[in-house]
């Protein structure tokens, strides 16, 4: 007998192992010494398949009855139709040698692994009967959006466009150095940590520094804040001490902007000043429309 | 460039007196061909011009001693207003009968100007496009008009004007006076741009500017004008926004009307100073145009155009007398324009503003000498400039002084006003003002004839008549005391606390009277005490110069508890006074109002000073105060050795400009507040001065400093942050720390060798300067800053010095602020590594920059930070370099005063009054002398294969005719293009004959050939035609010598650009008119037509017209001509 097969069984059934000591116990009242493995499992396959009669049998006559659960009259029955004998039972349970068997220690009940519960669940309003069942975990009752939130944490936004940003301009500035020529900080041959894109001259030289570009502005509603702002009408006089008049020569007021104006901005540097990658992201859209 | 503008003036003299013969005018680099008097006559006329070689009769000289007499000389020998000229006409005799006392001479002058060096400047951007999309343009500069017409150059003699200007009709000409009319040529290709100045005003105050301008009228005042470069509209409506603001307090001011019918600005590109104020118009920088989103150029802009219109009033309309009288001429609208800052940018500002000014006054006195504001007249006293105060340069004629000499006056005549303002009370120094525009106005108002028009120029005696008539009081004192004597008052103060008495000993002393630009002062001197109780003023009497005084001190000392400390200013604060002594004087002022040209030296103990900059609520007493706290190291150091944790600083940084959730990450920009702006701007910058006991920047500013960077975010902003990232560069520059090296000394520094935090630094600025190549920020300050952050790195060691990037951003093309600071860079190199041929660059582009802007820029910055010191034998001391700034000075800059002054300073700077160590003993000089005279003789030589050259002309006029003919069968494209007095093919006539010839005889003559037709009307080329001896020309004899040396030295810098021009040539030859790449037509085209070419129906293209019925004397005086000149061997006459 190989050590497998006494281990599946031992470790598939504990109650087959009870039955042994069952059917072992019998042997040794009997007067047997010593068994055969092989006589004695025959024996405990013989005790089982009688036990499940009885109860199979059992069952058979309490749903008869119309209950759910049998009684010792059950079992009686069905050892009777059994052909068995019920004489003498008593005395046997009672004879004086009998061997008691310890009952099987508790194994300890697997843990089931609980459901997926998320929040606690809510106490049942009092118009609902105690009795019936409490509500299920909320995830199963509740409206959830089926997008993801957005990160709300303002320092993890302003470190994520900085990022962005920076990353950005890292990437366009490093392909311009790669594409356009460039001055060298050292006097090495390579240039490929700290390159200058070279400057090149324009003419005329003022006109892209004093129409910038870096920044787009809406200069019309710049101008409107600015005439509202130097409104004086309803401004109350302000009290002047006597040095320390502070003139606001462009002074505005704040004004919303559209919550995505920045990337929107961005879009537009992009666009205006790279039209090359400006068209490889149209390429790529396009793609992923066509892949859609 | 070859840019030419042919003109016609016609002059209205009245003579005094009947024998008047000869008329002297002014003119410099004009050829002139003919003088007619009344239309009928022909004069002859001689041209001399002493400026060409001003060391004429003493060539080997190479001392600025001796060179700034004769400049003086040369300056006077020209001088209007010593009844002088370059230009010198004798009358004919058979036009004897037209001089009559009291009749008018009327005296037509044809000229033309070809290149001109100086005066006129054109500025044609390389490139596609015509020129009309290049925005080329011209304009006047300076305020010699003798540079572009002939004329009576004086500010002394007013007259009227009608100016008449033929330019192509898609550009527009800005002139002085009212536009009259315009009127389209026969051809109607061009347009004729007529203008009348009915108000008396002088030729210096003459101004012009062609251009295709874009046309604004002030919404606010419709005599007002504004013209802008194409593309610059909206910027310009930004920036002119408040104009009208300042002529409305002007006007309120002084009481009187604006004394013209209108008024022009014209911005306009590459000038040399950022306004210039002339008769009804000023001539301002483009660079001054700004859109709303830029805060601080606002402030320089209005400040810039106020102070034009303050010298509409006076410096335009009121002119000087004399030179003596320059201070009043730039003192009275600094002044006004003072009093309109006070009003826009408030009070404290321009106390701070005072408070610079008088500090370079002081400063420049002590390190050159007292600056005497009107020095022709001795004070009463009888004192004389004592030698410790005298100039290396004469200050008798504004021709001859440093320009830095001009500006730190001009500040100081504005501290003159202003003492007098506080002597007499503003509201009487108005009313003198407006008593003498109201003479003006109404001398303005009537004929020449009347006599009257005295009134409308202002001198240093005048203006103290007119002081008394309107006040009563007697300025003849103040006057001698600081506008006839120079230099300032130094006053050192020392007090101490007498217990006892409880009093303050204070001693005033004057020790330094001795030394360079200070003077002894005698008179009331203000002191001020703060005390425990508030502040006292007491007015002491200086007579000595050790004064003595007892103060008894108002309050007890400070046994009393804690009270409020009253300020003057009516506050009253609360003050931590432990750190006192038992003294009740908290600090000590001298002076505080300013009312003396003064600097101070106040010994008292640091906590006094640190009171003074914690609760004194005057800004200058602040500044003074942190002044003097640098003189206390031990409390900054005391703090560096105890101090743990993060900067102060930084902790008031974050509490200000930090987020509120995450304070070290930065707030989105909001600038809406100037104060926090300013804040912010300058907060990061002083921290980055920092240093822990190592010497090294905190490593925690320096990260603070790169999250900055990161964090900066302007997307929510109403301004643009281009100043603040320039800030933010400006502060990372200044952490950077000499490299202390690991490395044994000498080893190639490369990417390797840098140190972690140095990385950081280099990648910061290495990506907003590339950045900035795509998204360039408003006048690439970020660039700017960047350059001089990559020189701060080069210093320290940390990058290898090497000078080619700051090159590249050197170069023509480049935006001026990058440029100017590119050869700050440059400068900085060649003082400490740089060869020969870096500082002889350097001097190139000096000389030959298209800009005026950059060359003069450049000087001054040779100036202050020279390339070697005096008298070291450095290497760069060589004596070719003497020599070159010696011809530069000497001869070659003759048209262009201001940079030959800035020469004349950088020879000081770097050798001296005396001679140069470096030029050898006279015995090795005459061994030199010899070969010079070889050299001498080779280029007397080749001036007479010039002559011989010139003796074929009229074969090479015959050809002319042929081309001539050309022009008129493809006459569109001779006149389609813009008549705009320029040319690109570049510098034709400086290139001498001679050199060319050597490698192409055929081009030489095809140069002539195209200069002649250049010439259109050939009738012109009277007999008298003359180049006159600054000109250089191909046509015309040319005997005069140091002419030739200029050749020789454009010689070797045009050769290869004659080359190029060769080629040009040969196409003309080949006849492929028609086929012509269009630049090239084009350019042919602006050079056929530079103003001059004129449709052979209307007579002349620039017409100025001088209506004047002289009343002064200069031209009546029949003197003949004097012998100074007829000893000239270099004279002409004709």
């Amino acid at each position: 007998m190989s050590e497998t097969t006494e281990k599946f069984e031992s470790a598939s059934d504990a109650r087959r192992r009870v039955l042994n000591i069952a059917v072992s116990t019998v042997l040794l009242e009997t007067g047997f010494d010593a068994t055969d493995k092989m006589s004695l499992e025959t024996l405990t396959e013989i005790l089982q398949c009688f036990l499940t009669e009885v109860g199979n049998s059992a069952k058979g006559y309490c749903e008869l009855s119309g209950r759910v659960e049998p009684v010792l009259g059950d079992i009686v029955m069905a050892l009777i139709n059994m052909g068995i004998s019920l004489q003498g039972l008593e005395q046997y349970a009672a004879r004086p040698n009998r061997h008691i068997i310890q009952p099987p220690q508790q194994a300890p009940a697997p843990k089931t692994p609980a459901m997926l519960s998320a929040g606690s669940k809510a106490k049942p309003a009092p118009h609902i009967p105690f009795h019936l069942p409490p509500l299920p975990d909320p995830h199963a009752y509740i409206r959830t959006p089926t997008h993801k939130q957005p990160v709300t944490e303002y320092e993890a936004i302003r470190e994520k466009a900085a990022t962005q940003k920076r990353d950005i301009e890292k990437a366009l500035t490093k392909f311009l150095a790669k594409t356009s020529e460039t001055h060298n900080l050292f006097n090495t041959e390579d240039n490929q940590v700290f390159p200058l894109i070279a400057c090149k001259p324009t003419f005329p030289a003022y006109l892209p520094c004093l129409l910038p570009t870096d920044q787009v502005f809406d200069f019309d509603e710049l101008e409107y804040h600015f005439q509202v702002a130097n409104r004086t009408e309803d401004i109350p006089t302000e009290k002047k001490g006597k040095f320390n008049i502070i003139y606001k020569p462009q002074l505005l007021p704040v004004v919303s902007v559209p919550n995505n104006f920045s990337t929107h901005r961005w879009t537009v540097y992009l666009f205006v000043t790279f039209p090359i990658l400006y068209n490889i992201l149209m390429t790529l859209q396009i793609l992923k429309f066509a892949c859609v | 460039m070859l840019d030419k503008t042919r003109g016609f003036v016609e002059l209205t003299i009245v003579p005094l007196k009947d024998n008047l013969r000869c008329i002297r005018l002014n003119a410099k680099q004009c050829r002139i061909y003919r003088v007619c008097l009344n239309d009928q006559y022909e004069a002859n006329f001689q041209y001399y011009d002493p400026f060409l070689d001003i060391c004429q009769t003493d060539p080997n000289t190479r001392s600025l001693e001796v060179f700034s007499q004769y400049h003086l000389a040369a300056a006077q020998k020209i001088d209007p207003d010593h009844n002088s000229g370059e230009l010198q006409i004798q009358l004919p005799d058979e036009a004897a009968h037209l001089v009559g006392e009291g009749r008018g001479l009327r005296i037509g002058i044809e000229f033309s100007l070809e290149s001109p060096q100086g005066g006129m400047h054109f500025v044609v951007p390389e490139g596609e496009g015509s020129l009309v999309e290049k925005s080329a343009h011209m304009f006047t500069y300076g305020h010699s008009a003798r540079l572009w017409f002939p004329c009576v150059d004086s500010y002394a003699e007013p007259c009227t004007w009608k100016l008449e200007f033929t330019v192509d009709e898609t550009l527009i000409a800005v002139s002085c006076g009212e536009l009259v009319d315009v009127v389209f040529t026969p051809d109607h290709r061009r347009k004729t741009f007529h203008y009348v100045v009915n108000t008396p005003a002088c030729a210096p105050n003459m101004a012009l500017a062609i251009g295709p301008f874009e046309t604004y009228i002030d919404p606010h005042m419709n005599e007002v004008t504004h013209y802008c470069l194409p593309n610059l509209m909206q910027i310009l409506k930004n920036t002119v926004r408040y104009v009208h603001e300042a002529f409305g307090f002007y006007e309120e001011t002084l009481n009187t009307r604006y004394p013209y019918p209108c008024y022009k600005q014209v911005f306009v590109d590459e000038t040399e100073d950022e306004v210039t104020a002339y008769t009804t118009m000023s001539v301002l920088s483009t660079h001054l145009l700004h859109s709303i989103a830029i805060i601080d150029q606002t402030y320089l802009s209005r400040k810039a155009m106020a102070q034009a219109i303050a010298e509409q009033f006076f410096g335009c309309f009121i002119t000087m007398q004399n030179w003596s009288d320059l201070w009043l001429a730039k003192g009275i609208p600094d002044y006004l324009c003072g009093l309109y800052a006070k009003k826009c940018f408030g009070n404290n500002q321009y106390r701070y503003w005072i408070h610079q000014e008088l500090q370079e006054v002081v400063s420049y006195e002590e390190q050159y000498g007292g600056i005497v504001l009107d020095p022709w007249q001795p004070p009463a006293s009888g004192a004389r400039v004592e030698p410790k105060d005298t100039f290396y340069f004469p200050v008798r004629n504004v021709h001859t002084m440093s320009p830095r000499y001009i500006e730190v006056m001009r500040k100081k005549s504005h501290l003159v006003l202003r003492m007098l303002e506080q002597r007499i009370g503003q509201e009487l120094l108005l009313q003198v003002f407006n008593k003498q525009l109201s003479l003006a106005s109404s001398a303005a108002n009537t004929k020449i004839g009347n006599g009257l028009w005295g009134q409308l120029l202002l001198s240093t005696n005048s203006f103290v008549k007119a002081i008394f008539t309107v006040t009563g009081k007697h300025m003849a004192v103040f006057v001698d005391q600081w506008v006839r004597t120079g230099g300032h008052a130094k006053f050192q103060l020392t007090s101490v606390f007498n217990r006892k008495r409880n009093t303050v000993e204070l001693e005033i002393r004057q020790d330094c009277v001795h030394e360079r630009g200070i003077r002894k002062y005698v008179g009331p001197l203000l002191v001020q005490l703060q005390e425990l109780d508030g502040p006292f003023k007491h007015t002491l009497q200086i007579e000595n110069t050790v004064v003595k005084a007892d103060i008894t001190c108002h309050s007890k000392s400070r046994r009393n508890k804690k009270k409020k400390i009253p300020l003057w200013t009516g506050e009253e604060v609360d003050m931590d006074l432990s750190a006192m002594d038992d003294s009740p004087v908290l600090w000590i002022r001298l002076d505080p109002e300013m009312s003396l040209l003064r600097s101070t030296v106040i010994s008292q103990p640091d906590y006094q000073w640190q009171y003074q900059l914690r609760h004194e609520r005057d800004v200058t007493a602040q500044s003074e105060a942190i002044d003097a706290l640098h003189n206390y190291p031990e409390v900054a150091n005391a703090m560096i050795s105890t101090w743990v944790g993060p900067p102060a600083m930084l902790t008031i940084f974050r509490k200000m400009f930090g987020s509120f959730s995450a304070p070290h990450i930065i707030k989105q920009n909001n600038f809406d507040n100037l104060q926090h702006y300013y804040l912010q701007k300058t907060i990061p910058l002083a921290m980055a001065g920092l240093r822990n006991i190592h010497g090294i920047c905190p490593p925690d500013v320096v990260r603070f400093l790169l999250d900055l960077f990161k964090y900066n975010d302007n997307s929510k902003n109403h301004f643009s942050d281009n100043y603040y990232k320039a800030a933010l560069v400006d502060a990372l520059a200044a952490t950077i720390t000499p490299v202390i090296s690991v490395l044994h000394p000498g080893a190639p520094i490369t990417v390797d060798s840098l140190s972690a935090d140095t990385k950081l630094v280099l990648e910061e600025i290495t990506r907003v300067l590339n950045l900035e190549k795509v998204l360039p920020c408003y006048k690439n300050t970020v660039t700017v800053s960047c350059l001089r952050a990559i020189r701060r790195l080069q210093q320290c060691g940390h990058l290898p010095s090497i000078p080619t990037v700051f090159r590249a951003y050197a170069q023509y093309g480049q935006y001026i602020d990058v440029r100017l600071a590119a050869f700050e860079c440059l400068v900085d190199f060649v003082r400490v590594d740089g060869r020969p041929e870096d500082l002889s660059s350097l001097l190139t582009t000096v000389e030959s920059d298209p800009d005026p802007c950059v060359r003069h820029g450049l000087a001054r910055l040779l100036v202050s930070n020279p390339p070697f010191e005096r008298a070291q034998r450095h290497r760069l001391d060589t004596e070719a370099v003497v020599h070159r700034l010696w011809g530069n000075m000497n001869s070659h800059l003759s048209n262009d005063a201001r940079l030959r002054c800035d020469l004349v300073d950088l020879y000081y700077t770097l050798y001296g009054p005396k001679k140069p160590i470096c030029v050898p003993l006279p015995e090795i000089q005459a061994l030199m002398k010899q070969m010079h005279h070889k050299e001498r003789d080779r280029e007397r030589e080749k001036e007479k294969e010039r002559q011989k050259e010139l003796d074929i002309k009229p074969a090479i006029k015959l050809e002319a005719d042929e081309i001539k003919m050309e022009t008129e069968i493809g006459p569109v494209q001779s006149l389609v293009m813009p008549p705009l007095v320029v040319d690109r093919r570049d510098d034709l006539l400086p290139v001498p004959i001679s050199s060319i010839k050597e490698e192409d005889v055929k081009v030489e003559v095809m140069h002539s050939i195209i200069t002649d037709l250049t010439e259109d009307k050939r009738e012109f080329i009277s007999d008298n035609a003359v180049a006159l001896p600054g000109i250089p020309g191909t046509s015309g004899p040319i005997g005069f010598e140091p002419g030739m040396f200029r050749h020789d030295v454009s010689d070797d810098l045009g050769a290869p650009k004659a080359k190029k021009k060769k080629k040009d040539k040969k196409k003309h030859k080949h006849k492929h008119k028609h086929k012509h790449s269009k630049d090239k037509s084009k350019d042919k085209d602006h050079k056929d037509k530079s103003v001059l070419s004129r449709p052979p129906s209307s007579t002349d293209h620039l017409k100025i017209k001088e209506e004047t019925r002289e009343t002064l004397s200069s031209f009546s005086s029949s003197q003949s001509p004097s012998e100074d000149i007829s000893n000239m061997p270099t004279n002409m006459s004709f």
